[in-house]
């Protein structure tokens, strides 16, 4: 378990890591890493696997997006029919 | 999470309007979450590219239409087509997701490597390949929110809504689902190796 300077849980932690933190908690949480080694780390680690996360996606080929985009152009014409 | 210039519902309004260079830049800018999405629950290459397609003809119908409602996010809401109709499949097939072998991979795939040797460019589909079936061992509590959050980028407070749970439910799973992934990969020495994982 992390032991931290403030209220911060490991929800927040996830919170943050993706984007759904305040701007105030931001502040917080940043300026507290910026003491806490140990937050700092945990911060680090959860970086490090969401970037790992990143790394599965796979891309379509070519072909499919041109059919998607050739029956968005030619929507009026199948639309109409 | 990248920030672009133009938003999702800019694109979308240009779009609605008649552009068509706005959708492409959508359709480019979201393809790869799309697709991974689908391949996470069917496993088949083919296969996800075909429900690519039919995900995007229900888009463009909705939009053209004038169906579209405007309050929600664009991504989420494309990903979550995407998820229906990959389980729909299913239910339709009357059967559940098969193992497929990762030799269905298109020459597509293989470009963004393409400075890479060989070896390198094999280390790396190995490490990926590895990743992927890291997340599917994952129980299915957390892999279910580890996807809608990571690639259907659905909140937090969506996902417990969709999943019937608390926000803290949610949230306690997405952190138990990164801190199982993390072990796994730290037991199967997946380094963190700062080429692969770039800061």
């Amino acid at each position: 378990m992390l032991r931290m300077i403030k209220t911060f849980t490991q929800n927040d932690l996830i919170r943050f890591v993706y984007q759904e933190t305040h701007a105030e908690e931001n502040i917080e949480i940043e300026t507290a890493a910026i003491f806490d080694e140990e937050l700092a780390d945990e911060l680090n680690a959860l970086k490090r696997t969401i970037s790992a996360l990143d790394l599965v996606e796979r891309t379509p080929s070519f072909k499919s997006i041109d059919k998607i985009l050739s029956y968005s152009k030619s929507y009026d014409l199948h639309s109409s029919k | 999470m990248r920030k672009y210039e133009v938003s999702d519902s800019q694109l979308i309004s240009l779009y609605k309007n008649g552009s068509e260079d706005a959708f492409t830049e959508l359709v480019t800018r979201h393809k790869n979450k799309i697709f991974t999405t689908i391949y996470m629950i069917v496993k088949d290459h083919d296969l996800a590219e075909d429900l690519l397609q039919e995900t995007y003809v229900k888009v463009v119908n909705t939009v053209k239409s004038g169906r579209y409602n405007e309050e929600g996010k664009f991504l989420p809401w494309v990903t979550r087509i995407a998820h229906n109709l990959a389980i729909d499949h299913f239910r339709k097939a009357k059967r559940y997701p098969t193992i497929v072998l990762e030799d269905g991979s298109n020459v597509f795939n293989s470009l963004e490597f393409s400075e890479d040797s060989i070896e390198d460019r094999q280390i790396k589909e190995d490490t990926h390949t590895l990743l992927r079936e890291l997340i599917q061992e994952l129980p299915d509590s957390q892999r279910e929110v580890l996807m809608m959050r990571h690639y259907m980028q659905m909140s937090f407070q969506e996902i417990a809504e969709v999943t019937d749970v608390s926000i803290n439910t949610a949230l306690g799973r997405m952190r138990y689902a990164l801190i199982n992934l993390r072990k796994r990969m730290d037991k199967l020495n997946v380094a963190y190796d700062k080429n692969l994982y770039p800061e």
